[in-house]
Formats: C-alpha cells, sequence, structure tokens
C-alpha cells in the first residue's frame, strides 16, 4: 500500500479497450495521486466508464497497464480490488435489503469488523440512523447516493472510484456530496471521478483529464486548462459569457456536436 | 500497511445472509415456487387411486423445480443484472464464483423446502408415506432434477440480455412447462407428443422422480431418465455459463 502522501496510487499506462472492432479506448495514460481528486471528463460515448471499468476489472482491456496501489488489476486483482472503493453509476444495491443489511453485507465483504457503535456512527455520519431500517428502493436518490459512498469507503481504501456520483442529484446534495468527497481527500485517499458536470470538476477536482473519442486530449489542473486555451479560437468561439470557464474550454477541445 | 485479502468465507457467509434474506422477502417468487407446486397436491388428491401416489408427487415437485428454476433463479439472475447488482459486488475482492454460487445455494436451499413441503402435506392430506429409502433417493433426485431447470433457467438469461424479456420468457416457459408436462403426459394431445414429453426435461424429471419415490421398481426406463436429467443439466449448464454476460449492457 503506498503510504507517502502525493504518491502514485492509480497508474494507468497505454490502455486500449475494445467492444468488437470499435476502439472505445485508445492508448489512455494518465495517474491518480494520494490526496488528489481527478477528474475524468467527456461526452456521452468518449470512453469514461471504460476507462473506469478497466480500471475496477470489470472489462479486460486489449493492451495497457493498471496498477493499484502498486498491484496489477490483471494479474493481482484481489489486492487491487482490495485497495480500491467503488460507487458506480447505477445505485446498485438489493432494493429488498435494508441500508442496515447492505452496510453489513460489504463490510463482511471487505472483512471489516463492524460493531454496533461503528455502525451507528456511520449511519449518524450519513444521516441515515432514522431510517436504518428502511429498504435501499425506498429511499431518495440523494439518500441512496450517501449509502454507496459511505460504502465505497467502508474499508478505508487508498482509491475511491466513483462514476458520476452527483448525477440527478438536487443542489443541496450536489454540495453536501462534494463535501463528503473533499473529505476523503483530506484523509489521503486519492479519488478518481468522472462527470459530465464542469462545475462539479472545477469545484472539487485538483486535475482532470479531458477524453474524446478514448483518447486523452488534455490533462491538468482546471485553472491551468482555462489559461492554457483561453486564447484558442474554438474555446473563444464557446464562450458565452465573455469569462472562459472551464465548459468553454471543454467545449472549444470535444465540439459543439451533440453526442448520442 | 501491508494489504491483505479479506477472509473468504467471512465474505461468502455475508453473501449468503443477504442473499437467503433477499429471497426470503421475494415472496411472490416463493409463494410461485412452493405453493403452486402444494395446490396441484391437494387439488389432484382425487387421481392418487387411478395413477398412484409417485405419479402426483412426482408430478408436482416438478412443478416446483421449474418454478424455482425460472421464477426463482432466472428472473432474479435477470433483474439483478439489470440493475447493476452483479457488477457491484464483482468489484469488490472476492472471487467472481461467489456471486453465483451463493445464489445457487440459495436456490438448493429452495428445492429442499419445496420436497419436505410435498412430503409432508403429501402425507397430510393425501396420505401418501414412501419407505426411508424413497424419501432419501427422492431427496437426492429432487436436486439433480433441480439442477436441470436451474441450468435451463442460466440459459435463458444467457441467451436474452433484456430482464422484461427473461421475465415473460419465462413465464411462457413455465407455462408451457405445466400444461404440456401434466396434460400431456395423460396423453391429452395424442401418443407422439406424449412420447415427446416423457423424454423431454419435464418428462425425465418426472420419471425419475416417480421412479426414485418406489426403489424397489426402479428400472432401465428410470436410469436412462437420470442420464438424460444429468446431460440435460450438464448441457444447459454449459451454455448458460458460456453466454452469459455479468452485465445487461454487455461488459
Amino acid at each position: 500500500m503506498i503510504d507517502q502522501p502525493g504518491a502514485s496510487i492509480l497508474q494507468v499506462e497505454n490502455l486500449n479497450v475494445f467492444y468488437g472492432t470499435f476502439q472505445a479506448v485508445s492508448n489512455v495514460t494518465f495517474n491518480v495521486k494520494s490526496g488528489e481528486i481527478f477528474g475524468l471528463l467527456g461526452p456521452n460515448g468518449a470512453g469514461k466508464t471504460s476507462t473506469l471499468s478497466a480500471v475496477e476489472g470489470l472489462l479486460s482491456p486489449e493492451s495497457g497497464e493498471i496498477s493499484v496501489a502498486g498491484f496489477n488489476i490483471s494479474k493481482q486483482p484481489l489486492l487491487a480490488k482490495a485497495n480500491m472503493g467503488v460507487q458506480l453509476q447505477a445505485t446498485s444495491f438489493q432494493p429488498e435489503l435494508t441500508i442496515t443489511e447492505i452496510i453489513k453485507l460489504y463490510a463482511g465483504i471487505y472483512g471489516v469488523d463492524l460493531s454496533v457503535d461503528r455502525l451507528n456512527s456511520i449511519l449518524q455520519n450519513i444521516k441515515l440512523e432514522e431510517a436504518a431500517s428502511k429498504r435501499f428502493g425506498q429511499l431518495s436518490g440523494g439518500q441512496q447516493q450517501r449509502v454507496s459512498l459511505v460504502i465505497s469507503t467502508i474499508h478505508d481504501p487508498v482509491l475511491v472510484l466513483l462514476d458520476e456520483p452527483t448525477s440527478g442529484l438536487d443542489p443541496q446534495s450536489r454540495r453536501q456530496l462534494w463535501e463528503r468527497i473533499e473529505a476523503i481527500r483530506e484523509k489521503g485517499h486519492g479519488v478518481l471521478l468522472t462527470t459530465h458536470s464542469m462545475e462539479e470538476a472545477e469545484a472539487v477536482c485538483d486535475r482532470i483529464a479531458i477524453i474524446d473519442h478514448g483518447k486523452v486530449i488534455a490533462t491538468n489542473t482546471p485553472q491551468a486548462l482555462i489559461d492554457l486555451h483561453k486564447n484558442d479560437p474554438d474555446v473563444i468561439n464557446a464562450s458565452r459569457k465573455g469569462k472562459i470557464t472551464l465548459e468553454d474550454v471543454f467545449i472549444g477541445l470535444t465540439g459543439k456536436t451533440v453526442r448520442a | 500497511m501491508e494489504t491483505k485479502i479479506p477472509r473468504t468465507s467471512e465474505a461468502f457467509r455475508s453473501l449468503m445472509r443477504a442473499d437467503f434474506t433477499t429471497q426470503w422477502r421475494n415472496r411472490r417468487s416463493v409463494m410461485m415456487s412452493l405453493l403452486v407446486p402444494l395446490i396441484i397436491l391437494i387439488s389432484w388428491k382425487g387421481l392418487i387411486d387411478k395413477f398412484g401416489g409417485a405419479f402426483v408427487f412426482s408430478i408436482s415437485l416438478t412443478i416446483g423445480l421449474v418454478s424455482i428454476g425460472m421464477m426463482g433463479y432466472a428472473i432474479s439472475v435477470a433483474r439483478d443484472r439489470d440493475k447493476g447488482i452483479f457488477q457491484r459486488l464483482r468489484v469488490t475482492p472476492m472471487p467472481t464464483s461467489f456471486i453465483m454460487i451463493s445464489r445457487l445455494m440459495v436456490q438448493l436451499g429452495m428445492i429442499a423446502l419445496l420436497t419436505l413441503g410435498v412430503f409432508i402435506i403429501g402425507y397430510e392430506v393425501d396420505k401418501i408415506s414412501l419407505t426411508p429409502a424413497g424419501y432419501v433417493l427422492t431427496f437426492v433426485t429432487a436436486f439433480l432434477g433441480g439442477a436441470l431447470y436451474l441450468g435451463f433457467g442460466q440459459m435463458i438469461v444467457g441467451l436474452i440480455k433484456n430482464a422484461e424479456t427473461v421475465n415473460s420468457t419465462t413465464r411462457l416457459v413455465y407455462i408451457a412447462f405445466i400444461m404440456l408436462g401434466m396434460f400431456g403426459e395423460l396423453g391429452a394431445f395424442g401418443t407422439e407428443l406424449k412420447n415427446i414429453i416423457h423424454w423431454s426435461p419435464f418428462g425425465t424429471v418426472k420419471t425419475m422422480l416417480a421412479s426414485a419415490m418406489q426403489p424397489a421398481i426402479w428400472n432401465y426406463d428410470a436410469t436412462i431418465a437420470l442420464v438424460a436429467t444429468v446431460a440435460y443439466a450438464l448441457v444447459f449448464s454449459f451454455l448458460g455459463i458460456k453466454w452469459f454476460k455479468w452485465s445487461s449492457a454487455g461488459a
């Protein structure tokens, strides 16, 4: 496990993912450091989720290397997975189980000793003590995301992967979730998140990579990307309010065409 | 700090507990698997004198097994795949095979419950009793028959990705099995169809179960039915596993 702050905890090198003959990810390379929130941005179908799925071990890449805390996801999948916490795009828990049962299930899977006090403290932390015996399917979108996030960090992983974590949330729930993601960073964990929201990327990400047509076309801090591209004609053309934003840079780099 | 992979026994125990709880709360599936066979057992009481207790027992058990494979296993797998529940479990440090083994254990529990229920109701209501060897052999062959229908269910979820289509297909197959199996074996649809049904997945399981209930009269036909059941189970399971995708999106 990586202990040094700022050390690389996720290393993705020359990743290539194919679906049949279609290449979804092409030579993608990036890294995530501990104590960093790294955003993966891109239009629909750009290859964000495919990249994340390869990191999670859900699909086998055609070529490339992925290591989590020094463990290769293909060669040492269980060790790599023991070091990562994952929040998937879908709220993917059995709707028949209560929140308490779901937390107990994943604590058991990750080998976490869950005392009654610890369980209560978790429920208190996500403000769901009153809803402890409610079934997952009965929770609101924001509550489901909180449960999902707490489960992704229940084993204190060095790397947390979040696939569009605030999608479909109201502004209050979104802000609250940002604070929770930032708290993960404060503990020294690394976070890799995908998002469509430029506001989110600017607000919480330390560095971002813009991915399009399966390729990483830019990697930097949000402000550095704005500074670097603010004079590009396509970026200026995309600007709506005079001041160049990350969204303008994103549109300038990936184009105005709506993707399927 | 050293990375430790969680103990597999603890992970498996947690998963099984959750799967059993999910199954228990999924009342419709439990009712379909247990209630329909018991209703048949009770309502066919009048036929026992004509066809024998073993015939009614075996029909009732076979329908229960079809229901467990179709309604219990296939529909729940299709639904959970569609919701991303499998993908969520696959990103944990637990062998992927545990996910399906745990599900199968739940269904084996259902088969045991069904068989016990049929024995008890058969004895209490229909006054059907078997020899100790008959009870044991029926129990064992019920699991073999169950393996066939779980394999069949696996083949359906392997072939069809969409949860709604799996849902409607399994219901159609279930009804077809009940109608053709129950009435076809009685000769209601002619001799040719009766022969086809006799060697179909429904017929072989029924024959095997009926013979297991009376070990003293176990014959060549029963042995062939047992071999055919195992062969069906192996082929269906092989194809179902080969075609199966963990995500309805294709990954």
